[in-house]
């Protein structure tokens, strides 16, 4: 127990992060809040309507549903590609004698890059007049049947928008769990490996339980991430076509800044945040029970 | 908790408008002779035009020798020529009745709802003031007109949109050019055939697809066709609506656009066109500069024309009507309109049609000529003498007319509609649902 004069130092040193906090976080959520029970353009006079926004999102909008759906498609093909990625090379990474620094640096490499650079890039890369790389590089494998306008064709549109989003951040949750895997102590894994532990058991036996509290924040981070993702679909589709690459956030931007339907646009805004926060506590909820039993 | 910015981004602009939510514009937008002192200071001009384009190098100009008898005058031009973006940027200054003293917009449902609400100056008058209004080609006028007849933008250009052809491929491909709109669809599959992309189009940007969707109507049921539609009043399952759905079938069945097109820009398209891969493209006369003079491409130079909008049988809309804009137009803050602002539009206005005309470009006024540059081809002057033969009808682009929910819900059918991936059936229920959704809250 801290003693009276210190915690009130504590006090006084964590009161300005919070206001902070409390006006950038707190004061516009709750203003969304407010506004989603209103109709209003911006210019026109404020209007109280109650529920109706609420009723007319989870009941009314075809596209609400559409770019909710999509935003899971795009989160789960997000997730797959940076920690599957991530863990796959960091497993890779510590079993190499050589090279690792080389490596670590340009798996991070697309990171640091701006986004909209990536989103350009990949626009080119998935052209197919003139032809991209990947077109090209179907065409000299011989699988030319499969080139396509990746962008363009409805089917692939929302795996060919999030597979930037989890490439460029792979490198990152590599290193993060890479630090993580360094950490497991080696004689526990020797002492396995004398019982006659094969690779596989050493992973899921010794490994991955001993990097679990990372794995639970990077598989949190990555999430939250991946449910505000908005900068690479609107740069390279802006949710087309049609809405086959509209997300949940591209799809409240358009409708409070080119529909000026500001009420809606927060109504979409709270349940995207209600969505984080159920996304956060399932996988909480998730993990622990994995862990006990 | 970073997740909760973005939300946080989207309150803290309603926020900054709710705060400028008070105070309305105090001054009458009717009232354009302000008495009084003529007080030098900076005004702003809002605008959504090419950054060292003919309009915003002239006005530059003009601001600085206006400047040298108002010492402290200063004209602060700020451009965001992205369109998508200018029209976001807009809407939440007004939203937060921060606008400045002058500002770009179209003859939008919105913007016509700023003009209700006093908030831009009755340009009519304005013009009318400043003795200049009958300067103005009446086209043009009409174009930056609200449905009411009202005028509260001024026009700083005058574009006529063709379809820009080369010559060659249509003749490998044996045909011709297109004597009817319905003619279209089977050019498309000859040319496809020849192995030659039909029509190239910037898909990424979306209106230009969107002006094929009002080519039908006007020819078949004339400009009220749109004005209806979007109030609700006329429907796609109309005749005329069916025709132009139908039509937008075919073209897309006939693969008339580029493989892909929907994620191609703006300088893709002009780039398939000026490099002989495209026969076809369907541009206005700003971009004479790059179609009509030395600067274009040698190999295909001497085979690029152009041809008008075609008519169709039975078209209630003559040949030498089509899409004539004078683009985006400039609003005058009621707010902020001053002796100042009154006098600094008096001396620009009257000086700037012979400083545009002199850069090759059509003025928005009939006082002046078109110098024709020294490095043009013929066709520059064919293009600019097409402007002294309109009739008195033109096509409107329905960007600038449907509101913006219907707009936006518009762009996206009409690429699945084009790729294939819906029914004309499905576009034509889900627009005319959309449009029964919408209009009523901009149009009532």
């Amino acid at each position: 127990m801290l003693p009276n004069r210190s915690r009130l130092s504590v006090l006084v040193f964590l009161l300005p992060p919070l206001l902070l906090y409390g006006v950038a976080v707190l004061f516009p959520i709750m203003q969304s809040l407010f506004l989603s029970f209103f109709s209003w353009n911006g210019i026109s006079d404020m209007e109280f309507v109650g529920l109706a926004n609420y009723v007319r999102m989870l009941t009314g909008d075809d596209i609400f549903w559409r770019s909710f759906f999509n935003a899971l498609g795009y989160l789960a093909i997000c997730l797959v590609l940076q920690l599957g990625g991530a863990l796959l090379v960091a497993s890779l990474l510590t079993s190499m004698r050589r090279g690792r620094e080389l490596i670590k640096t340009l798996y991070l490499l697309p990171a640091v890059i701006s986004t909209v650079a990536i989103a350009f890039l990949f626009v080119r890369i998935y052209s197919i007049e003139p032809v991209g790389l990947l077109n090209q590089l179907l065409h000299w494998i011989g699988l030319g049947a499969l080139e396509r306008p990746w962008l363009s064709d409805i089917h692939t549109v929302l795996a060919a928008v999030s597979a930037p989003e989890g490439w460029r951040f792979t490198g990152l949750y590599m290193l993060i769990i890479y630090a993580a895997l360094l950490s497991v102590p080696q004689e526990l894994e020797e002492a396995a490996r004398l019982d006659g532990a094969s690779r596989w058991q050493l992973f899921t036996k010794i490994r991955f339980p001993h990097i679990m509290p990372v794995w639970i924040t990077t598989t949190i981070m990555a999430t939250t991430y991946g449910l505000r993702g908005f900068d690479i679909p609107y740069l390279m589709t802006n949710g087309g076509p049609g809405q086959s690459s509209e997300l949940l956030t591209t799809y409240m931007y358009k409708t409070a800044f080119t529909s000026t339907d500001f009420g809606y646009a927060s109504t979409i805004a709270v349940f995207i945040v209600v969505e984080c926060l159920v996304a956060v506590g399932l996988i909480l909820f998730m993990l622990k029970r994995k862990a006990d039993a | 908790m970073k997740k909760l910015f973005r939300t946080a981004a989207v309150a803290a602009a309603a926020a900054l408008a709710l705060a400028g939510c008070g105070s309305g514009g105090a001054s009458d937008p009717s009232n354009v002779s302000p008495t009084g002192e003529v007080k030098a200071r900076e005004i702003s001009w809002l605008l959504s035009r090419p950054a060292d384009g003919a309009v915003i190098n002239i006005m530059k100009k003009l601001a600085d020798d206006y400047a040298k008898d108002h010492p402290g005058f200063s004209l602060n031009l700020i451009t965001t020529p992205d369109r998508p973006s200018y029209i976001q940027k807009l809407e939440t200054l007004a939203a937060a009745n921060k606008l400045p003293e002058l500002f770009d917009t179209d003859a939008t449902p919105f913007a016509q709802q700023l003009a209700k609400q006093g908030k831009m100056v009755d340009a009519e008058k304005l013009l009318k003031s400043l003795d200049v209004y009958d300067d103005y080609r009446p086209s043009a006028l009409d174009y930056q007109r609200f449905d009411d007849g009202s005028l509260h933008m001024i026009p700083f250009q005058f574009e006529l949109e063709f379809v820009w052809y080369n010559k060659a491929l249509l003749q490998k491909a044996g045909v011709s050019v297109p004597k009817s709109l319905d003619d279209l669809p089977a050019m498309c599959t000859a040319l496809r055939n020849a192995g030659i992309t039909p029509i190239a189009i910037d898909g990424q940007d979306q209106w230009p697809l969107e002006r094929y969707v009002a080519y039908q109507p006007f020819r078949d049921a004339g400009p009220d066709f749109i004005q209806k539609l979007k109030k609700g009043e006329a429907k796609f399952s109309d005749p005329a609506g069916k025709k132009t759905v139908e039509w937008l079938a075919s073209l897309g069945k006939a693969k008339c656009f580029q493989d892909g097109f929907s994620s191609q820009g703006y300088s893709d398209a002009q780039n398939q066109f000026t490099s002989g891969q495209a026969a076809m493209y369907n541009i206005g006369t700003w971009e004479l500069p790059s179609l009509a003079t030395d600067k274009l491409n040698p190999t295909v130079r001497d085979d690029i024309d152009f041809f008008t909008l075609p008519t169709t049988e039975g078209s209630v809309t003559a040949a030498n009507e089509f899409v004539s804009p004078s683009g985006i137009g400039m609003a005058v803050n009621a707010k902020t309109y001053d002796p100042l602002v009154s006098d600094f539009l008096k001396f620009a206005l009257e000086k700037y049609p012979s400083e545009y005309a002199a850069t090759g470009a059509l003025s928005p006024t009939t006082n002046v000529e078109t110098a024709v540059p020294a490095n043009a081809t013929p066709l520059y002057k064919k293009a600019l003498e097409m402007a002294n033969d309109l009739g008195d009808e033109q096509a409107m682009p329905w960007d600038t007319q449907l509101d913006p929910t219907t707009n936006g819900r518009l762009q996206q059918e009409l690429v699945l509609l084009v790729q294939g991936n819906i029914t004309p059936e499905q576009f034509t229920s889900t627009m005319d649902s959309t449009i029964a959704q919408n209009a009523p809250k901009f149009f009532k």
